[in-house]
């Protein structure tokens, strides 16, 4: 009674039958048809299970009951129809189960026999993640897959809710194979062995609290578990200083739920686990912000030999010391990097990039990372249309004459790409400030002159002088320090 | 010390321990307002129950009156390279976890740190007043902390700073002890004199 067949490749097929007499019997003649031509093909068997051919269309099969001295007693006939026999895949195997504790990720990787399966059908696959001593289902997730005739490794990540050192964690996979071309019912493959990731809670020194030092955004939902000696009990865990209810994950680890992490203290928040009799672990959680993009990125030289570029940081990220936000600048034509030194307290941020030889354009990426997340800003710039001298230096003033004088300043830089333009403020007691503007030709750690004329005699004027770029103003440099002069008598 | 102290190395022994139990006097008030900013920086309860650290010298003493003063001052020298090497140690983690958001926790480090220096400096001196000077530094320094998490260095931190505290009175309690003029350094109270 009960013939059943099921085949996971198409080709073969397993035939199972129950035997209604419960009395002791002999061995079972075994008859099948492969076609209406062939005579049947016959064997015997002790098993209430033979393997055969999938018919093309149908089948007679015929079973024969045997008693021990051999003589037949019972003979069934069935006819078996192509739609009648199941499809159920091969059982999947998990090659490996790998965690990667400082992410809570468990990565599964399994492989597909491309000479078993059948070529190009959608294939899913159901994975299941249990945990705790219960073996408690946490996800269940199903992954589509078109195997071709290779043989394929496929690879899955989960991401846990809670620290895998917690309590263990256990996968099982099974797959469905969508074979069209089949009439017969099919069916999912039956589990995978269950492969096992343990937690801290089985190893004898495990005791703990975890994550340890970890760095979460805020907002975030936390598991933060207690993992203990056999024989103690947790008397109580807190999250800074607020006590939290308990979950049990197992008879050495319990944990806690944070929700809505808001931002921790410079040394992080504290979380301890008071256990009896007599001891105590603890762990420190950061909690911050991912790096804010970068505002107001600007670039610009005062020498031509540093290219200071500025920037608004955005919001802090609450991170400090190895946690904090780190800057590089990264110039994509040269593919030079350079790493900022940027102190998280300070409103603006500040970085130096070296000016390059016989390059004007710079393709600026300002990297910005930390560990709860990156982000970048760009920027195109030419050079020379970025130029901020510095304030000219040692401004000297001379001049024999009653309507002229002789200004003479230095500028701190290598000007010698492009021409300057200085601007010379004059001023005396009671006149009306004048601007006097002369462009010149850049120079290299240079001193700069002009002349001034139309100037009143016996006069005591003040100097003062700033220069910028002439064909691409950007902006003016600081003013000199004033210079006084007094010209001669008429 | 074998020979009985000449006039002069009498009177510079008793003010080196009246500068030492000044000096000690206050690394103990600097120390106490330390663990203060310790506690909140860190987060910390007060009254948190911190075992005996690992590194940490033990300021309780058996016998306490019976020390000799030689070994009075050897225990303390040893006692505060220690501390000087534990406190440097705690300073580069402090820069290492808090960096340039640590405004008050960093500085009070190290002005303790300063006065445990000196104060290791002020019984290399009386200890040079002996014939035997004072014994070459040797060990191999604090144990690494890398195999701590941030909670148990908090934790280490505070059993640093308490025990710390404690070895200030205990040292002003050795200096005056030393300071008494009937005794040599090398010599134990007699049971008149014990406290």
């Amino acid at each position: 009674q009960n013939l059943k067949c099921v085949t996971q490749s198409l080709c073969k097929m397993v035939c199972t039958w129950d035997v209604s007499s419960k009395g002791k019997h002999g061995q079972t003649d075994f008859c099948y048809t492969t076609n209406d031509i062939l005579p049947a093909v016959c064997f015997k068997t002790k098993e209430k299970r033979v393997e055969i051919p999938v018919p093309e269309s149908s089948t007679m099969v015929t079973i024969t009951m045997n008693s021990i001295s051999g003589t037949a007693f019972a003979t069934k006939e069935f006819e078996i129809h192509r739609k009648d026999i199941s499809f159920v895949p091969l059982t999947p195997r998990i090659l490996s189960l790998t965690p990667d504790f400082s992410t809570s990720t468990l990565t599964v990787k399994w492989s597909v026999n491309g000479s078993v399966f059948p070529y190009g059908l959608d294939t899913f696959w159901q994975i299941e993640i249990l945990r705790k001593e219960a073996m408690e289902k946490v996800a269940q997730v199903t992954y589509y897959s078109k195997p071709t005739h290779e043989d394929i490794i496929l690879s899955w990540n989960w991401t846990s809710d809670m620290p895998l050192e917690c309590t263990s964690h256990y996968v099982k996979i099974r797959c469905y194979i969508n074979v069209t071309q089949f009439a017969g019912p099919k069916d999912w493959s039956d589990w995978s062995p269950t492969e096992k990731v343990p937690g801290k809670d089985t190893e004898p020194n495990g005791s703990g609290v975890f994550p340890q030092d970890t760095v979460v955004a805020v907002g975030s939902d936390v598991t933060i578990c207690c993992v203990h000696e056999e024989g103690e009990v947790i008397q109580r865990m807190t999250y800074g200083s607020e006590v939290y209810p308990m979950i049990r994950l197992s008879n050495r680890s319990s944990a806690i739920r944070v929700l809505n992490a808001s931002a921790s203290d410079t040394s992080g928040t504290n979380v301890l686990c008071i256990l009896l009799p007599e001891d105590m672990h603890g762990t420190v959680l950061f909690v911050g912000y991912a790096p804010d993009i970068p505002q107001n990125l600007s670039c610009e030289t005062s020498n031509f030999l540093i290219i200071k570029c500025t920037w608004k940081p955005g919001r802090p990220s609450g991170l400090y010391g190895k946690r904090k936000t780190k800057y590089s600048l990264f110039e994509r034509t040269s593919g030079k990097n350079v790493s900022c030194e940027v102190n998280e307290m300070n409103k603006d941020s500040v970085c130096g990039f070296p000016v390059l030889a016989d390059q004007k354009i710079y393709d600026f990426v300002l990297g910005v990372s930390n560990p709860i997340g990156q982000t970048e800003s760009s920027l195109l710039v030419d050079l020379t249309q970025r130029v901020c001298p510095k304030a000219p230096e040692k401004l000297t003033v001379s001049g024999s004459s009653s309507t002229s004088a002789h200004l003479r300043w230095f500028i701190n830089g290598s000007f010698a790409g492009i021409r300057l333009l200085c601007q010379t403020e004059i001023s005396s007691g009671h006149s009306e400030r004048k601007l006097h503007n002369v462009s010149m030709p850049g120079g290299k750690f240079t001193t700069y002159t002009t002349q001034l004329n139309a100037l009143h005699p016996y006069t005591k004027y003040q100097f003062r002088v700033r220069c910028s770029a002439a064909d691409h103003f950007w902006k003016w440099s600081d003013w000199s320090r004033i210079e006084e002069h007094t010209t001669l008598e008429a | 010390m074998a020979a009985a102290d000449s006039p002069s190395a009498a009177l510079r022994r008793h003010d080196l321990c009246t500068r030492g139990i000044r000096l000690a006097g206050k690394m103990r008030a600097d120390v106490v307002d330390l663990l203060d900013t310790y506690v909140e920086q860190q987060g910390l309860d007060a009254s948190v129950s911190v075992t005996a650290v690992e590194g940490v010298p033990a300021a309780a003493v058996e016998r306490w009156d019976e020390q000799t003063g030689t070994q009075r001052l050897l225990e303390n020298l040893a006692a505060y390279r220690a501390f000087r090497a534990l406190l440097a140690q705690m300073l580069e983690e402090q820069q290492e976890q808090l960096g340039e958001a640590d405004a008050a926790l960093g500085p009070a480090l190290a002005a303790v740190l300063l006065q445990v220096s000196a104060f290791a400096y002020h019984l290399e001196e009386l200890l040079r007043l002996e014939s035997r000077g004072p014994p070459s530094e040797e060990g191999a320094g604090p144990p690494p902390l890398s195999h701590l998490g941030l909670f148990e260095r908090k934790l280490r931190g505070l059993g640093v700073l308490r025990e710390l505290a404690q070895w200030a009175v205990r040292s002003a309690r050795d200096l005056r002890q030393l300071a008494k003029p009937s005794l040599g350094s090398s010599s134990a109270p007699g049971p008149a004199e014990s406290p």
